[in-house]
């Protein structure tokens, strides 16, 4: 039995997938599944299991038998400008927005991570709802953030660091020009 | 005074009990798409979420032996220690709160007990978590609850955990075994240092691995169910010996207390076996001239950037750190403790 990826060595490695209920079955050679990251010689399979890149396997073999939807990959979070092919890779997403953008993508992963989807017990007395417009906060900390500056650039003028102390100087002028604007 | 200079509940079997809440603030991208302006601002508005019982440490400014030091005390991540981006360490003046503004998440609060105590450190980990969810725009979800960076953590952001003494378990090579059950409920055991760290001196930390779909209530459940059971067994090993066994046993823990009161120079791999056999000696009612505080006290303060972050110049070599913690465990043996 030929190998689905190279279609040249022999078929050692066998997976099954589950997707919505319907069963898909691929046959690999060692060298395209450890290839695909689906064979780590040496790691407990068990970890594997718990592994956040459960989701990244999944778009691979998507994306090789070609089960992706159209545009899945580049699918992007307007919160950071993360696509689900960059989210898949890593492991990790990119801000909170991700988990509202990617919200069908990632619930086979969180499934699989966790064995369900559905947080149990309460949040933040403030309850607040991550999937509403993409607007970041106005930073109360803007005035510190200048005093900080400030600070750095009286540093880096009595350590003689004149180079720094004026690249500090124009972030200072910024920041005080935003603050005006 | 930190955890470890105080003894806890259980204090023959359970080293700390540590209690970890991950949480990020709406609005800001993670990792290595935070901006630095992004990560000044996150650590200026964490500082002001906090009371002034807080003290502010960025890492930026610590050295990188200092920053070592503070992953022994086991108060911040390997991780957090050698990352390059800015971040920030908040401790509050009880030295019973440990928060890391910007290691993987946002903000990753934490609370370090000594013995068996994990309701307790979730008590205060979660006053502090309710002064930041006033303050702070914090990311959470209906369904899928705290929002964090790696999925691994959505839901409740805890991760509680258990440092336990098993050298009984051990010696019967029944850590694996045990690995095994515990996976099977959703915990985990590994080294001391956490992920992919050696399990030195038969110490070990056993955690929750599943954050979703678990009341915070089940999770420390869960968790004290298992700890507890682990207790017992690790117990009646101890007691379940032959004579002889028993004899050999004294002997070994007889003989490390001998080498930390006369060596002239101690590794840090060996003090590792010694402090095993010393605790257990303390543990068992044969060594009674240093109590449990004091050893893991030693244990702490003779990690190598520990012992070496005070002195000027620092040890060069190998054989003169060795030598160095010899004097200093001898040192600190001969003072006892008042009262």
């Amino acid at each position: 039995m030929k190998c689905e990826n190279c279609n040249e060595r022999n078929a050692t490695f066998f997976l099954e997938q589950i997707i919505n209920g319907e069963k898909r079955s691929h046959r690999l050679c060692r060298a395209c599944a450890e290839q695909l990251g689906l064979f780590h010689p040496g790691k407990n399979a068990i970890e594997d299991v718990f592994s956040p890149l459960l989701g990244s396997h999944t778009a691979m073999i998507d994306e090789i038998f070609g089960f992706a939807g159209q545009g899945v990959k580049a699918k992007k979070c307007e919160g950071c400008g993360v696509t689900w092919q960059e989210l898949s890779k890593s492991g990790k997403v990119g801000c909170p927005r991700c988990y509202a953008t990617f919200e069908a993508e990632l619930e086979s992963s969180i499934r699989g991570i966790h064995g369900n989807v559905t947080h149990v017990g309460t949040g933040p007395i403030k309850k607040r709802v991550s999937t509403g417009p993409v607007k970041k906060r106005v930073c109360t900390a803007r005035e510190d953030l200048l005093e900080d500056l400030k600070k750095l650039m009286r540093e880096a003028i009595e350590s003689e660091n004149f180079e720094e102390a004026a690249r500090l100087r124009d972030k200072i002028r910024a920041e005080s020009d935003k603050k005006g604007g | 005074m930190s955890w470890y200079q105080v003894k806890g509940a259980e204090a023959d079997t359970v080293i700390s009990s540590r209690i970890r809440l991950a949480r990020n603030i709406n609005g800001y991208t993670f990792g290595k798409r935070l901006s630095a302006e992004d990560a000044k601002e996150i650590l200026c508005q964490v500082e002001k979420a906090l009371s002034e019982d807080y003290t502010r440490t960025d890492m930026d400014a610590l050295s990188s032996v200092s920053a070592r030091a503070l992953v022994e005390q086991h108060l911040i991540s390997p991780d957090f220690a050698s990352l390059k981006a800015p971040r920030a360490l908040f401790r509050n003046d009880k030295k019973s709160i440990y928060l890391m503004a910007l290691e993987e998440d946002h903000i990753r609060l934490q609370c370090i007990l000594p013995g068996l105590s994990l309701q307790d450190a979730y008590r205060l980990a979660a006053e502090c978590d309710e002064t930041l969810n006033e303050a702070l725009d914090i990311a959470f979800d209906d369904k899928l609850g705290y929002l964090t960076h790696c999925p691994t953590n959505l839901g409740t952001g805890l991760r509680a955990s258990v440092m336990l003494f098993l050298p009984a378990m051990t010696e019967r090579r029944m850590i694996p075994s045990l690995q095994h059950q515990l996976q099977k409920i959703g915990l985990t055991i590994r080294g001391m240092y956490g992920e992919g760290s050696a399990a030195h001196g038969c110490i070990y930390q056993i955690s929750n691995q599943i954050t979703l779909g678990l009341s915070v209530e089940d999770i420390l459940r869960n968790l004290e169910d298992a700890v507890g059971s682990i207790i017992t067994k690790e117990r009646a090993l101890r007691k379940n010996v032959t004579d002889e066994a028993a004899l050999l046993r004294e002997d070994r823990c007889r003989r490390a207390e001998g080498v930390l009161h006369f060596a002239k120079c101690i590794s840090s791999e060996e003090f590792f076996s010694l402090y095993r056999d010393v605790k257990l000696g303390i543990c068992e009612g044969i060594i009674t001239s240093i109590t449990h505080e004091t050893l893991n006290t030693l244990f702490i303060s003779v990690m190598p950037a520990m012992l070496v972050q005070n002195e000027s110049p620092a040890p060069k070599t190998a054989l003169a750190r060795d030598v160095l913690r010899a004097e200093f465990i001898k040192k600190a043996l001969e003072v006892k403790p008042r009262g």
